[in-house]
């Protein structure tokens, strides 16, 4: 009974959605949104704050925003209040679950015996994946990635560890230092931001040409600490959830 | 004084705290302190951040309805800290994250940021739930949270397709100046349903029986009386500011909030554990507040927040305290008050402050907001508040006269327990008596708030 109610429950709001959103006059069709009404266009044109003479990859100097990367632009320069907030729910997240999970000295054994070949095998993937994620997060101004993305494969170069070595546990004390240290490292950008420019979180370096590798201000120091930070909160999830309880 | 320092502080030192154990519980005081020392240097305005001036950027605001709100919300959090932090202090990083969330709700003016802080101090609400034992019950707490705010990001979604602007005083001019409001509407009641999830309103409201009648010394009055304060201050300043009451949606609306006063209040009389019966007399004053809210009697409604918030962290402390053993059925619970006068006496104050009787605060706001409502000609919202206090008199002095029955049972109670709670049990008292400061905060909080135009009555 309860199931079909919740049914007949969610029918109706998708109804009431559907209904209220077609012919919405406010709400524009794909393509017909009046994009110069809206504050996505200022961030596309760098023009929030400032005049400027057109972007132009590899030419504009010193932008008010000097991501490449647009998507960059917004998550790590204009609203990076927001993404501080994001890095907190992960932290606590992870926090909770060695809260809840507590202190386990022993690992889930695998169903399989791993064989030498696939001990050594993983180590070599893993250095790779490791250094993927890395690039990932220290390009994340220039193309699609960042810090976020990088560090989830900073942490699944751990996880391959895990799953091809029924021996393997990383020193989880470590991943702790650098989560806080990392974490630390984010508040004081932010509070020198405050100290030097008066706005808390603002770049206060130059911003450079657009589209090279040292460009961009403070995101790629930003878009590091992020993946290092996601990277080791991840694997000690992972490292949470593959020993066992208890102990 | 830079109040975003209020959000950068405790989160850093949270960052921190993971290294050592021991040295957690210290600066989650110094952060509580340093935050509400750092409350009486802040100024009215916006504060930037990034550098990107609103709409572009994020900004929070600063006003006196949030520096009341800030001041209810720290000081209570402090005293739940204080009681608690030797029994909870593994908690210590949890506690100074939903600090972080709370203080960042409250003071941010952008709706997805809120959304983030919405979620920071939501999954810090599961985890200080998880101290109650009891793991489906933080579980679909979590699921029942997770749900409201995706509604609520539902919604913010809409919102953003149609005008292009996630900044609250840009949306809220832009949606003022619409001449048929009606396409802004399904927005609206998602992200109503989705933050009535926070605020506990029936029937978005399931997971608080499962929190709440489990409740310790920290998570009871940290749920019912810190995160229900800010919780119903966002929810309200959110009505205020940004919502249009019109057409359908003022039905949808009316009825949850008169379902939840009544039958909160019918479950409270009806019920034979003490922690229902305080949990389902918030569940009741929760649809009181927001019925204020969207009345248009905001600083009223910030009132009997705090009010409310006062007492519940009265009542929760102590029920949770005295049941730690024997649990809480209202036999069990019978004469704990013979050997604690003190105790009793702020129980007391407490509960007769909830009912509205003259001398405490509760009288005070009820009896304001009902005259403002009789001015309105809101007679639909008089009687459901009329009827909720007859309701509840009859249930708070029937659970006095049971836990002020001489008995046998001894409980007793920690003496810094005993001294907060009298503190602030003075404190409803004190506002009870003397109306002026109240009277002039009201003035203050009212040039800062755009009342007028949104209010509608029922």
């Amino acid at each position: 009974m309860k199931k079909v109610l919740a049914l007949v429950f969610v029918l109706v709001l998708g109804a009431l959605i559907m209904n209220h959103l077609n012919d919405n006059n406010l709400f524009a069709g794909f393509g017909d949104a009046m994009l110069e009404n809206r504050v996505s266009q200022s961030y596309i044109d760098r023009d929030a704050t400032e005049n400027n003479d057109g972007v132009v990859f590899d030419e504009s100097l010193d932008l008010e925003s000097g991501a490449a990367n647009t998507v960059t632009a917004i998550v790590a320069d204009y609203r990076s209040f927001d993404t501080l907030g994001e890095v907190t729910v992960l932290f606590i997240s992870s926090f909770g679950v060695a809260l809840l999970l507590g202190q386990s000295k022993k690992r889930i054994a695998l169903e399989f015996k791993p064989n030498f070949m696939l001990k050594i095998g993983s180590r070599a993937l893993f250095a790779v994946i490791l250094m993927t994620g890395v690039f990932v997060s220290i390009h994340g101004h220039l193309t699609p990635g960042g810090g976020f993305p990088g560090g989830a494969m900073i942490a699944s170069s751990m996880l391959l560890l895990y799953l091809a070595d029924d021996e393997f546990r990383a020193k989880m004390r470590g991943f702790k230092i650098l989560e806080s240290v990392m974490g630390v490292f984010y508040i004081i950008l932010g509070l020198a931001g405050l100290m030097i420019t008066g706005f808390f979180l603002e770049n206060f370096l130059d911003n450079g040409a657009l589209g090279t590798l040292f460009s961009a201000g403070m995101i790629p120091i930003v878009y590091i600490i992020i993946g290092l930070k996601v990277g080791s909160e991840i694997s000690s999830v992972i490292d949470h959830f593959l020993s066992e309880e208890g102990a | 004084m830079n109040i975003a320092l209020f959000v950068a502080i405790p989160l850093g030192f949270a960052f921190i705290s993971i290294l050592h154990k021991k040295l957690a519980p210290i600066l989650l005081i110094a952060a509580s302190l340093f935050i509400i020392v750092g409350l009486s240097f802040v100024q009215n305005g916006e504060t930037v951040i990034g550098g990107f001036e609103a709409p572009y950027g994020i900004h929070l605001l600063m006003d006196s309805y949030r520096l009341t709100a800030l001041y209810i919300v720290n000081i209570l959090f402090l005293s739940v800290v204080l009681l608690n932090i030797r029994k909870y202090h593994q908690m210590s990083t949890v506690l100074l994250i939903s600090l972080t969330g709370l203080n960042g709700l409250i003071m941010t003016g952008d709706l997805f940021n809120l959304f983030v802080f919405l979620e920071i101090s939501g999954i810090s609400a599961y985890l200080i739930t998880s101290t109650n034992k009891n793991p489906l019950a933080s579980f679909q707490y979590l699921v029942a949270g997770t749900v409201g705010s995706s509604l609520y990001l539902f919604g913010l979604i809409l919102l953003y397709a149609m005008f292009g602007s996630l900044n609250l005083a840009d949306l809220s001019m832009q949606v003022s100046q619409l001449t048929d409001k009606t396409p802004v509407l399904l927005p609206f009641l998602l992200m109503f349903l989705g933050l009535g999830v926070e605020v506990k309103l029936l029937p978005l409201n399931s997971w608080v029986k499962g929190i709440l009648k489990d409740a310790n010394t920290l998570s009871g009055p940290m749920i019912a009386s810190v995160y229900a304060a800010a919780m119903s201050l966002v929810f309200g300043r959110i009505l205020i500011d940004l919502f249009v009451f019109e057409g359908r949606f003022i039905v949808i609306v009316s009825t949850i909030l008169l379902v939840s006063i009544l039958a909160g209040e019918a479950m409270a009389y009806q019920s034979k554990n003490v922690k229902e019966i305080l949990l389902y007399s918030s569940v009741a004053q929760a649809g009181l507040v927001v019925l204020l809210f969207v009345s248009g009697l905001a600083s009223w409604a910030l009132f009997m927040v705090m009010a409310n918030a006062i007492s519940k962290m009265i009542l929760f402390t102590i029920i949770a305290s005295a049941s730690e053993e024997n649990g809480d059925d209202i036999t069990v619970l019978q004469g704990i008050f013979t050997n604690n006068k003190l105790i009793g006496f702020s129980f007391t104050i407490a509960s007769l402050s909830v009912i509205g009787l003259p001398l405490f605060m509760g009288f005070v706001v009820k009896m304001n907001a009902l005259n403002h409502l009789f001015g309105e000609q809101m007679f639909l919202a008089i009687i459901a508040i009329l009827l909720a206090s007859v309701v509840e008199g009859i249930y708070f002095v029937r659970l006095l006269l049971h836990l002020w029955t001489p008995s046998e049972t001894t409980v007793t109670f920690d003496i810094r327990m005993k001294a907060v709670l009298f503190a602030l049990a003075v404190m409803l008292i004190v506002f009870g008596i003397t109306v002026e400061p109240i009277e002039s905060l009201k003035d203050t909080i009212e040039i800062g708030l755009n009342v007028g135009g949104t209010s509608w009555r029922i």
